[in-house]
């Protein structure tokens, strides 16, 4: 199992295609609180945010033959993801609250001054006041880590809209997060 | 949890792996929807290009004539051909490291370019009398260069080359 637990996600799939199925439980170990909290965050549901992870993981070993090794396995599951969760948010026609009265005049990185953890935490308090079209890139930046090329590769964005998003979130983030401490 | 009931599923054979060929065929027959739609397009640009030339000049003057025999259906066609492209375009993820609204200019400017060649090159006469589109060809066949106007525009293309 060891030896396993070094494998990359793009060498446990080849594994997977070519030899043991079951070997795809590592690859749910790897991601399905990382995608739960993805979920989560979009949908504000946790009992849909599985049931959406559930799906995602089916999805991506129904088509696993369609994943190309030489990309990122995490962007491909955390895109299958995205799509599952957009599905259940058409489903159910959710409606994100819009906060009021917002601009994007304040260029100042509020996001710097934060350690870590606060960030965390400030960022998924915020993130739950926020429109989707930013809360999404700035959870995947923030929360999930990654980088501005994986979210465009999950966005189906171009890399300088994800740039864009991600500052106007973050001087929207800014806004909120000020409002909610006075 | 999540990793049991799917595991589980895998297992007793609930959830399937789509096998390879079922992707490498999927592929295939996109990449030659796309082949055919782009070329239809091509193809049916050069008919109105087509038709437009064989009406001769003077066209204002015999409108009606032309009106007649236009084939709009077949302009309809084309532009749901180049939209129906564009759309497969989108859907299917091609473009979004791309400029899309570029990707499509490009596509209809190609389409029309190649429509506007094959009627520059004469080639759509060459249809209109041998080759498995002769009868189709001729249906839109103004006449012009058969007729009263065929010399005029003889005249006009030996001068042009």
């Amino acid at each position: 199992m060891n030896d396993v637990e070094k494998l990359s996600d793009e060498e446990i799939v080849e594994v997977v295609r070519s030899r043991d199925q079951e070997l795809y439980a590592v690859i749910i170990d790897r991601y399905q609180n990382k995608l739960l909290r993805y979920a989560k965050n979009l949908l504000k549901d946790d009992s849909k945010a599985v049931d959406v992870v559930q799906e995602a993981f089916i999805k991506a070993f129904i088509n696993l033959q369609s994943f190309d090794v030489r990309m990122k396995f995490s962007s491909w599951i955390y895109r299958i993801a995205h799509n599952e969760a957009m599905n259940v948010i058409a489903k159910y026609k959710y409606e994100l609250p819009i906060p009021e009265g917002v601009d994007f005049e304040s260029e100042e990185d509020l996001v710097e001054t934060f350690s870590k953890e606060e960030t965390r935490e400030k960022v998924n308090k915020c993130l739950l006041q926020m429109p989707m079209l930013y809360s999404e890139p700035l959870s995947l930046f923030f929360l999930e880590d990654k980088s501005y090329e994986e979210i465009s590769d999950i966005l189906r964005i171009p890399i300088g809209t994800v740039g864009t998003r991600i500052n106007r979130a973050k001087i929207l983030m800014k806004k909120l997060c000020q409002t909610n401490q006075k | 949890m999540i990793k049991e009931k799917i595991i589980s599923q895998i297992q007793s054979g609930d959830v399937k792996m789509k096998p390879k060929y079922y992707f490498v065929l999927g592929s295939l027959a996109l990449a030659c929807g796309i082949i055919g739609l782009t070329i239809l397009s091509v193809f049916l640009v050069s008919v109105v290009a087509f038709s437009l030339r064989t009406h001769g000049p003077m066209v204002v003057f015999r409108f009606e004539q032309l009106l007649a025999t236009f084939p709009f259906g077949v302009v309809v066609v084309a532009i749901v051909c180049v939209g129906f492209g564009a759309w497969l375009l989108k859907k299917y993820d091609f473009s979004y490291k791309k400029n899309f609204q570029l990707l499509i200019v490009g596509f209809i400017v190609s389409v029309l370019f190649a429509g506007w060649l094959i009627n520059y090159t004469g080639l759509d006469s060459v249809w209109t009398r041998m080759g498995p589109m002769k009868e189709f060809y001729k249906r839109y066949d103004g006449g012009a260069m058969n007729g009263p106007h065929s010399r005029i525009m003889q005249v006009r293309n030996y001068r042009r080359n």
